[in-house]
């Protein structure tokens, strides 16, 4: 069968609806039930060349649940969050476990105006041996990972200039 | 089934840095993107996002008798796969601007009136043959906030997601023979012509009510029997 070529992305532009990019950045409750595992606070400051803080950048994440495994029936593992003017976005979610071959780790992927097209990250909680880790160069490898702090985690994303975040293709 | 994810062709997706958009300079990577291998993790996919977002809406055209301001237009888009499968259950949100090119969104501060029927946002749920259907009016075009005489052409965004995470797909529908998608540079972003063709509705004559556009969106991804 002929392949069809898949749709060119578009920038999101500045006029998202607000009530679609709230209301999915709690992870921990699913048809009104805890689901299992421990529970995190997942945070981050968004910024772009200039340092700027961007407010309503959509953040979407995608994850495996406590015990490793993906689209478990007690936890989607997907959530959605928007920053504010502080340039915050803010998850509850519970700590993923480890995937066959993978470090434990959150799949994150941006949306914004002036962004032609999403772009993909990921955040570890440490560094160690995970095949989309080292496809990172490693002196570039510890932007990937979260500091812990006393709320939980902090995973910061600077789009481009210093300490630019490593995003991936594929 | 699993999913197989191919690479794309870079011609037919946009540049990520564009002379005509300056905040592009200031928020696309330096660095070059990284491949990485795909493991579960990013060929898998939330299989049920209802259960984190509700439908929202399904026609824009007005609250009951009142109607919203513009022509009425009746919108066909069907979701498929990269071989012309039909993607069922896929969310589908949209989003546009009134008949004066006014957002609902606070953000906007074009001074172009708001129209109290028309609401411009709905969430819909692909039906068993990938297809989204909405009731709205046509947009308008509309200046963009602090750049230079540069106007978009009426255009309607789309938010889709698909069977796994690599399907993820946002992106904006253009209409048929408007003079403004020949400058737009967001449309133009895309070099192959052929890709941005594929942006642009088609318009299909019919006697209803209202005109109809139908488009067709087409996420990543293709099925594979297991095991290959």
């Amino acid at each position: 069968m002929a392949r069809l070529v898949p749709t060119a992305e578009m920038t999101l532009g500045p006029f998202f609806p607000r009530e679609f990019a709230e209301g999915a950045n709690d992870l921990t409750v699913l048809d009104g039930r805890k689901a299992p595992g421990e529970v995190i606070e997942l945070s981050g400051r968004i910024t772009q060349l200039d340092g700027r803080l961007l407010d309503n950048v959509v953040v979407e994440i995608w994850q495996a649940d406590s015990r490793g495994r993906y689209d478990a029936p007690d936890f989607s593992g997907w959530g959605r969050a928007a920053t504010d003017a502080h340039g915050m976005y803010r998850f509850r979610t519970t700590r993923p476990g480890a995937v066959e071959g993978r470090l434990a780790h959150i799949n994150f992927l941006l949306l914004y105006s002036g962004l032609m097209r999403h772009l993909q990250t990921a955040m570890y909680f440490e560094l160690g041996s995970d095949p989309v880790l080292d496809a990172v160069p490693a002196a570039r490898r510890e932007l990937l990972v979260a500091k812990k702090i006393s709320s939980g985690w902090r995973f910061d994303i600077r789009l481009r200039g210093e300490g630019e975040t490593p995003f991936f293709d594929d | 089934m699993k999913t197989a994810i191919d690479r794309r062709d870079p011609l037919t997706q946009p540049q990520g840095v564009e002379p005509g958009y300056p905040q592009t300079a200031l928020r696309w990577p330096s660095q070059p993107l990284q491949r990485r291998p795909l493991t579960a993790s990013e060929l898998s996919g939330p299989r049920d996002v209802l259960r984190r977002l509700a439908p929202v809406r399904g026609d824009l055209a007005g609250h009951g008798a009142k109607r919203a301001i513009g022509q009425l237009i009746y919108l066909k888009a069907r979701v498929v796969d990269e071989d012309g499968a039909p993607v069922p259950g896929a969310v589908v949100e949209i989003w546009h601007c009134n008949a004066a090119g006014k957002y609902i969104h606070p953000n906007d501060s074009h001074d172009a009136p708001v129209d109290p029927n028309f609401y411009g946002a709905a969430r819909v749920i692909a039906g068993d043959s990938g297809l989204v259907e909405l009731r709205t009016i046509k947009p308008a075009a509309y200046p963009v906030p602090d750049t230079a005489g540069w106007w978009r052409p009426p255009h309607i965004h789309f938010s889709v997601l698909g069977r796994v995470w690599l399907s993820r797909l946002v992106t904006q529908m253009f209409f048929p023979g408007e003079p403004l998608n020949e400058a737009d540079a967001i449309l133009n972003a895309v070099r192959d012509p052929a890709a941005r063709s594929r942006c642009i509705a088609r318009f299909a004559p019919s006697k209803g009510a209202a005109l109809v556009y139908e488009h067709q969106i087409v996420v990543r991804g293709r099925k594979r029997a297991p095991g290959i």
